[in-house]
């Protein structure tokens, strides 16, 4: 492990690890509101089965996860427990918003108990726009979030370096390529 | 019977509350105004279709119990509270560069009229003779502002969660309910968002941009209606007639 | 009726006596159980916190508001129009049965009822986001209790109808296809058909759970006599719809009040069931959806032909009155009591969601039940968080 936190790793272990990590997601499912069940039909239901993808949705807790899908309207009140809970995960951690509540705040822009984006409490990789995306937005977004974490420098995001970037180069799903 | 046939020859009036109705409604009025005598202040029966009254705030919880045990409506459908003030804010459109505009908030009130800024209004149901009932009353603002009502907590047990709703939302208090909390929002937060004098900050700080976003309507305008391509998005393109 | 807070306040105060017999017994205090907000258990992020005395529950408390979004603030700032894309997202399961409400109680107002053909179009999508949002109910119902299977099974079918929806509205989840005097579209071809189809599907889904689920004995054990809610509190409470009904009272909102739908042209069965525990509560639903289909078919049967929309001005502007609709939504009575002032926009909305009063009894009907019996009696009651929270 040394090796991998000083980030002298030689670049065929870098690729062969890069690419374990990326088709063994586990993926906590954070619903909160309608696109929880979009993110269920995603997850659960047999059409769209994201497994065929190397994901697995069912960890038991977040201790054991390496992305939360945050889908829904992120309120005030549970700002805290979101934060809390992103903090129990392991690094290296992903954060994929799913639906434009998430994102931004959505058709609740002007309310006055919901958080305008969950990126303020946060860092995101992914967002998936839409009121809700369709399961298929959300598998794209799972699909580019594996393309970066091939191309990933591991050694950055062991150190938790890697959330940095995230604000100058946002991924958005059907927004143009991967950096 | 004799009545209805008077009916008919008095529907040209413009005034349809003189109708004598269907005689349900009449007679839940009727009932109240036996149990509560001048406890109700007005009533409003749109025969076939829904009956309002307004009682004194002091008679609020014994119209409560009258609802329930004399004219039979055993289902606690809601209670809310009502602002009657205009918002100072209008619909939140402002330029927040220029001046706010003068706005009037003279108290208007609706059906069954009122006297205070605040009404608390509940809605219960007969389930046997299938109507409904809303029920209103004012409150009245105390010496030092604050607004309190009688608890329906012992008339109907479902009211808990409304009235704990209500205020925390207008800041009525309910006299008689033990548990005050509040229901959403979290203990620190301060104000009483329903409350129409309570900004929405996120229109405060930048334009609407419904203001500039005046989009062509498909098919161009039909003169006939006498009204012009809409300004605020939302209502352009939404509304147009058809279906052939 | 009048001893029934009496007989409440008795009950707690046995249960608190009982608690503190027993702790000065066995030197023991009572635990403190935090569930949720965000819980496998729960649907959505409603938190629970219970008090208990070894297994047994003395003490409930929901606490709501995790995913209160303002509804009510957020429709005096919008027009009309603009109104129904929000209200979509009350009920996120049933979306277009939330419009319906509102769009009546503002035609009310305007005096403008919509033509013949757009009523059977909104009763028939109104039934189809029924059996969407029951469906999903009837899966997760067996996750409840343990068994994985149904859920899928629901998402598998509840696709069939979603499809349906999305092809007439072009909206998956949220069509935002009721318009003041009508509807946006007519119906596209071929959709009657394939429509008769898929009713057929759920049809034989209703009967896949109740071999799988309703017949299974322990689902039964887990459920029968667990949680009952007598008639006088589920009044009393404001329990709607299939809750309601599970309780004995004969009441459908469909059937017993004048509506400008097409429920008064056509027959179905209202289902009662005179337990009201959880159990009664699962099969009022399994029945419904099942009823849905029919009544879906014998929509389709007698469907009118004509326009869809009503002559209406292009800028809406509702006179000044007051009116409440409500509607049998899938989770029960949701009504709006809308105040115009003549304006653009709504003065006050006030929306009477069905599950803030199917949740209000928790407190009540929790008190006394064994720890895992929370989860059942809590999926039973079946409840939305945007429907509680708005």
């Amino acid at each position: 492990m040394g090796l991998v936190d000083k980030g002298r790793m030689p670049k065929p272990l870098t690729h062969l690890f890069n690419l374990g990590r990326s088709y063994s997601l586990w993926v906590y499912q954070w619903g909160l509101a309608c696109c929880a069940i979009e993110m269920g039909a995603a997850f659960g239901s047999p059409r769209y089965d994201v497994m065929r993808l190397g994901v697995i949705p069912l960890p038991a807790s977040p201790r054991q996860a390496d992305l939360v899908v945050v889908s829904g309207t992120v309120t005030d009140k549970m700002a805290p427990a979101i934060k809390r809970l992103y903090e129990q995960m392991p690094e290296p951690k992903y954060v994929i918003s799913m639906g434009s509540c998430a994102n931004c705040g959505g058709p609740y822009w002007d309310s006055y108990s919901v958080t305008k984006g969950v990126d303020q409490i946060i860092p995101v990789d992914v967002y998936v726009p839409g009121c809700p995306p369709r399961p298929e937005a959300l598998l794209e977004g799972v699909v580019l979030l594996q393309q970066r974490i091939k191309n990933e420098d591991m050694g950055a995001r062991w150190r938790g370096e890697g959330t940095k970037n995230l604000v100058k180069h946002p991924i958005v799903v059907g927004g143009g390529p991967v950096e | 019977m004799v009545q209805l046939s008077d009916a008919v020859a008095t529907a040209s009036t413009p005034e349809p509350l003189a109708l004598p109705g269907d005689g349900l409604r009449e007679r839940v009025v009727q009932q109240l105004r036996d149990v509560l005598g001048e406890g109700l202040v007005d009533s409003l029966v749109k025969p076939g279709d829904d009956v309002w009254v307004r009682v004194r705030p002091e008679a609020w919880r014994a119209a409560g119990f009258a609802l329930r045990d004399v004219v039979g409506c055993q289902h606690f459908s809601f209670l809310s509270a009502i602002d009657w003030m205009p918002s100072p804010f209008g619909r939140g459109e402002d330029d927040p560069t220029a001046p706010p505009p003068e706005r009037s908030t003279e108290v208007r009130h609706g059906y069954t009229g009122g006297d205070a800024r605040f009404q608390v209004f509940a809605r219960v149901t007969n389930l046997v003779e299938h109507f409904g009932v809303t029920i209103k009353a004012d409150v009245p603002a105390g010496e030092n502002g604050d607004l309190v009502v009688d608890s329906w907590l012992s008339v109907y047990a479902g009211a808990n969660w409304h009235e704990r709703e209500a205020h925390e939302m207008f800041g009525i208090r309910f006299a008689g309910h033990p548990d005050l909390r509040n229901m959403y929002l979290p203990t620190e937060f301060e104000g009483h968002p329903l409350r129409k004098d309570f900004p929405l900050l996120a229109r405060m700080v930048k334009p609407w941009p419904g203001i500039v976003d005046v989009e062509p309507l498909p098919g161009g305008d039909d003169p006939n209606d006498g009204t012009t391509s809409g300004t605020t998005s939302g209502t352009t393109g939404d509304t147009e007639e058809g279906g052939e | 009726m009048t001893d029934l807070v009496d007989r409440q306040k008795l009950s707690y105060i046995a249960a608190q006596a009982a608690d503190a017999r027993l702790n000065v017994e066995l030197e023991t205090e009572g635990m403190t159980l935090n569930i949720g907000p965000q819980h496998p258990a729960t649907h959505g992020t409603l938190r629970i916190i219970v008090r208990l005395d070894g297994e047994q529950v003395v003490w409930a408390d929901p606490s709501a508001g995790y995913m209160h979004r303002g509804y009510e603030k957020l429709t005096e700032v919008r027009t009309f129009p603009q109104v129904t894309s929000l209200i979509n997202r009350i009920d996120w399961l049933g979306s277009f049965a939330n419009e319906v409400p509102f769009i009546l109680a503002a035609e009310k107002l305007m005096g403008v009822e919509a033509p013949p053909r757009a009523q059977w179009i909104r009763t028939i999508l109104f039934e189809l986001s029924r059996i969407a949002n029951v469906s999903l109910f009837l899966g997760d119902l067996g996750v409840q209790l343990g068994a994985i299977t149904p859920v899928f099974m629901a998402f598998r079918d509840r696709e069939y109808v979603l499809n349906l929806i999305e092809s007439a509205t072009g909206g998956r989840f949220h069509p935002n296809f009721d318009r003041i005097g009508g509807l946006k579209d007519d119906l596209p071809k071929g959709w009657i058909l394939e429509t008769r189809q898929v009713m057929k599907k759920l049809r034989n889904f209703c009967d896949e759970i109740e071999n799988l689920l309703f017949g299974n004995a322990i689902f039964q054990i887990r459920t029968r006599g667990i949680g009952i809610i007598p008639k006088e509190v589920a009044l009393q409470y404001g329990l709607s719809g299939a809750n309601l009904r599970a309780s004995g009272v004969d009441w459908d909102l469909r059937r017993d009040q004048k509506i400008p739908l097409a429920y008064d042209k056509i027959d179905f069965k209202v289902w009662t069931h005179p337990d009201g525990d959880s159990f009664a509560r699962c099969w009022i639903r399994l029945q419904e959806t099942r009823e849905a289909t029919l009544i879906v078919d014998k929509l389709l049967d007698g469907l009118p032909a004509g326009p869809v929309m009503a002559k209406v001005p292009r800028i809406i502007k509702v006179p000044e009155g007051e009116a409440y609709v409500s509607t049998e939504n899938p989770l029960g009575e949701m009504g709006y009591y809308v105040v115009s002032q003549g304006d653009l926009g709504p003065f006050r909305v006030k929306i009477r969601t069905a599950s803030f009063n199917n949740i209000s009894i928790v407190p009540w009907v929790l008190r006394g039940v064994f720890v895992p019996d929370v989860i059942t009696i809590l999926a039973s009651l079946y409840f939305i968080l945007g429907d509680i929270d708005k």
